[in-house]
């Protein structure tokens, strides 16, 4: 594998690996898609995170940064890697479209339409516009020292966290299927 | 040159009641992008991303023109103001001029327009929420921003709330966290966000809200307090759904009344906005109207203070000449007509696409030194970006067709005046409502329109995420028509139609089906009438057709 992939080897390193992920409280989700349009206006009209029907719920779909990720295990183009700091990333000049990591997501996060990017996230760019999507966490925004990815600055319900699960226990939330937290979409309590 | 940072500039949306603080920043040569400053406590909602786009937006009106034999002619700012002036030759002036800009501009623009006898001034915004909120100052009740709700220990919202203001759910969600049994009670024929979250949802017809707020104000045994038959000629029935919600929220010591009068739904918005307003102070808590801009309030207290003519009264006004100042009333009132002489817009739009002399203007976000009264606050909004060269503010617009028409510079009008309520009389009775029909036509807000759509302007987040109108229906309704999920369907009102994707939506009541408010082509099949007994324009529910495939 890649040098980027392998990098984190010193204890400073280590320490700057983020542990936090994107997770979404369903109780609090008012399907606004604030989330969307901040991703949308800041990944040059190519975001990164879609909305999904659940039910009678239409719900931000955000990368799940696995730990043992499939998508960066069958890029053939080692466009998909594990960054310094943890995060899986797109390589923007190396992907070539082919869609392997969108078919091997068992989440079904990345986009999956024949062109790479759905029909309605379709970038414009003419040297983009066949790449996958892939949520950086905003690599333009220094996570590691307190900042947040614009979905979740953008979030104006507080669905949107940016927490390990330490910190979501301390909200008194419970962390569900690595990613969403809340009892059920629209569940009246 | 100029460094990048220099361009980099903080302002206030100005598209809700919200007005979160924004940071816009360059993403490219020519165009700008909204960012997330970290204090901004509420977060930017799709049309705050979509602002800094607005104001750098390509299809920018930036000089004046005139329609000669159907074509656009470019033409100099004075001669574009002259040839308004040549055209009223012997009429009067009607202005009509957006009253959600900031109130230095509205003062400023009132002051010239008293000066120009010819001239009248009327400052428009939504006739639904003008009336909601002459009922709500009528009411003597406070308003709540998102800090005083998140202190309430109960809620009662009519209509779709969190979609008109989405940061206000955080406060309403901040409470539920700390005190889960928190009533929410929701009042929406249209069934939007707010009735997913509620614990109680009273069952509703499109049209009843009056009616139905009624029942609950009787149910929770506030009628001492609130007497509600002075103002409700159709029958208030407690509903089972009504008894429960009132008993919910009897023992509530702090009360938020959360309102969002959207357009098309009822023709008793001044009574809803009373009645609402007194059972907040009844029980100890304040109101919270959600209007589509930040500056609504102030319109409504500006325009009573300093006699300004109505809506109702500027559209059906035979001998003037009409020049809308940053609105698009057209497309606001789903109107064909009247004839507009001349728009004055930062981008075309309806009234624009109607006019015979087009002026370009300066938008909320580019205008210095402003501020806002946004409910019982007063806010400083700083331009984000500076006007293109040689575009002025709507007051001077204003200033430029009066000296056009040889009016001397005014004496300023006292800013202050904003700042005070109205002490409104008591609202009549609420006209009484028909039976609705088989199927009834709504218009909802959605938090991705506002400000960000048609009416407003062109944003290409919303295109990308709806590139068409999504219109909600029962599956119930759908499955008699034969009509499937996400089925392309034309809805058809006498000789108006829209094409739409139809999404299904188990939460709706049969009968009733919902456009979004914010486009244009929506509105257009519920226009406004005038009712001229009470000055006021309406719009209410229409029985609707929808033609599969079309």
């Amino acid at each position: 594998m890649n040098e980027i992939h392998n990098a984190p080897r010193d204890a400073q390193a280590q320490r700057r690996v983020v542990e936090k992920r994107v997770l979404i409280d369903l109780d609090r989700c008012i399907e606004c898609q604030s989330c969307a349009a901040a991703c949308y206006f800041s990944h040059a009209n190519m975001p990164a995170l879609s909305s999904a029907r659940s039910g009678v719920a239409l719900l931000p779909v955000v990368c799940r940064q696995c730990k043992s990720a499939s998508c960066v295990e069958t890029c053939p183009v080692e466009a998909m890697v594990r960054d310094e700091n943890g995060v899986v990333r797109r390589r923007l000049f190396r992907c070539i479209g082919c869609g392997s990591c969108a078919r091997a997501c068992p989440f079904g996060v990345l986009p999956n339409a024949p062109t790479g990017v759905p029909a309605g996230y379709r970038s414009t760019d003419r040297l983009s516009g066949h790449q996958i999507a892939k949520c950086d966490l905003c690599a333009d925004r220094d996570i590691n020292d307190g900042d947040v990815p614009r979905c979740v600055a953008a979030c104006p319900s507080g669905a949107l966290l940016f927490a390990d699960e330490h910190e979501a226990a301390k909200a008194r939330l419970t962390v569900l299927g690595g990613r969403t937290t809340g009892e059920h979409p629209y569940k009246r309590r | 040159m100029i460094r990048t940072e220099d361009k980099q500039g903080r302002s206030r949306c100005t598209l809700c009641p919200a007005t979160c603080e924004v940071q816009v920043a360059p993403k490219g040569p020519d165009t700008w992008r909204s960012e997330y400053p970290l204090e901004n406590a509420g977060g930017v909602c799709p049309r705050g991303s979509s602002l800094a786009e607005l104001l750098s937006c390509r299809s920018r009106i930036l000089e004046p023109a005139r329609r000669v034999s159907g074509r656009w002619v470019p033409c100099d700012f004075q001669s574009a103001c002259r040839e308004v002036i040549r055209s009223a030759a012997g009429k009067g002036v009607t202005i009509l001029l957006d009253g959600n800009v900031a109130v230095e501009q509205l003062t400023a623009a009132a002051a010239w327009c008293m000066a120009w006898d010819a001239a009248s001034l009327c400052l428009v915004g939504e006739p639904s929420e003008e009336q909601l909120l002459l009922g709500l100052e009528g009411s003597g009740a406070k308003y709540l921003d998102n800090d005083g709700l998140s202190t309430c220990d109960g809620f009662v919202v009519v209509g779709d709330a969190f979609s008109a203001n989405p940061t206000c759910a955080s406060a309403v969600f901040d409470r539920r966290a700390s005190e889960p049994a928190t009533p929410l009670v929701a009042i929406d024929p249209a069934a939007g966000k707010v009735s997913k979250f509620a614990t109680h949802r009273i069952d509703t017809l499109p049209g009843m809200e009056l009616a139905t707020l009624a029942a609950l104000i009787r149910a929770a045994g506030a009628e001492a307090d609130v007497p509600t038959t002075a103002f409700c000629r159709d029958e208030i029935s407690v509903a089972p759904s009504a008894k429960a919600a009132g008993t919910a929220i009897a023992d509530c010591s702090r009360l938020g009344v959360l309102i969002v009068a959207e357009y098309g739904r009822c023709n008793a918005w001044r009574q809803i906005g009373f009645l609402a307003g007194r059972l907040a102070e009844a029980r100890g808590g304040g109101t919270a109207p959600q209007t589509n801009g930040a500056n609504a309030l102030a319109a409504v207290r500006l325009a009573r203070k300093l006699g300004g003519i109505s809506l109702a009264s500027a559209l059906s006004a035979d001998d003037t000449v009409r020049v809308a100042v940053g609105c698009d009333v057209l497309g606001m009132l789903g109107l064909q007509q009247p004839v507009i002489a001349a728009a004055a817009a930062g981008l075309s739009n309806v009234t624009t696409d109607s006019a015979q002399v087009v002026l370009p203007v300066a938008m909320p976000g580019e205008i210095g030194g402003t501020y806002l009264s946004a409910g019982a606050r007063t806010l400083n909004v700083e331009p984000a970006l500076s006007a293109p060269a040689g575009v002025c503010g709507p007051a001077q617009v204003v200033a430029e067709l009066a000296r056009a028409a040889g009016v001397a510079a005014p004496v300023g009008v006292a800013e202050e005046l904003a700042g005070d309520p109205l002490g409104q009389a008591e609202p009549g009775p609420a006209p009484a409502w028909s039976d609705p029909a088989p199927l009834v036509l709504l218009l909802g807000r959605q938090a991705i329109h506002a400000g960000c759509g048609e009416l407003t302007s062109h944003g290409s987040w919303q295109r990308a995420l709806q590139p068409e109108a999504e219109l909600r229906m029962s599956p119930r309704d759908a499955d008699a028509a034969g009509i499937g999920n996400l089925a392309f369907v034309t809805v058809r009102v006498g000789d108006a139609a829209v094409r739409a994707r139809v999404r299904f939506a188990p939460e709706l009541a049969p009968g009733v089906m919902v456009l979004p408010e914010g486009i244009s082509v929506a509105r257009r099949l519920i226009p406004s009438t005038i009712d001229s007994d009470n000055d006021t324009l309406t719009a209410t529910p229409v029985a609707a057709e929808v033609i599969v495939g079309e």
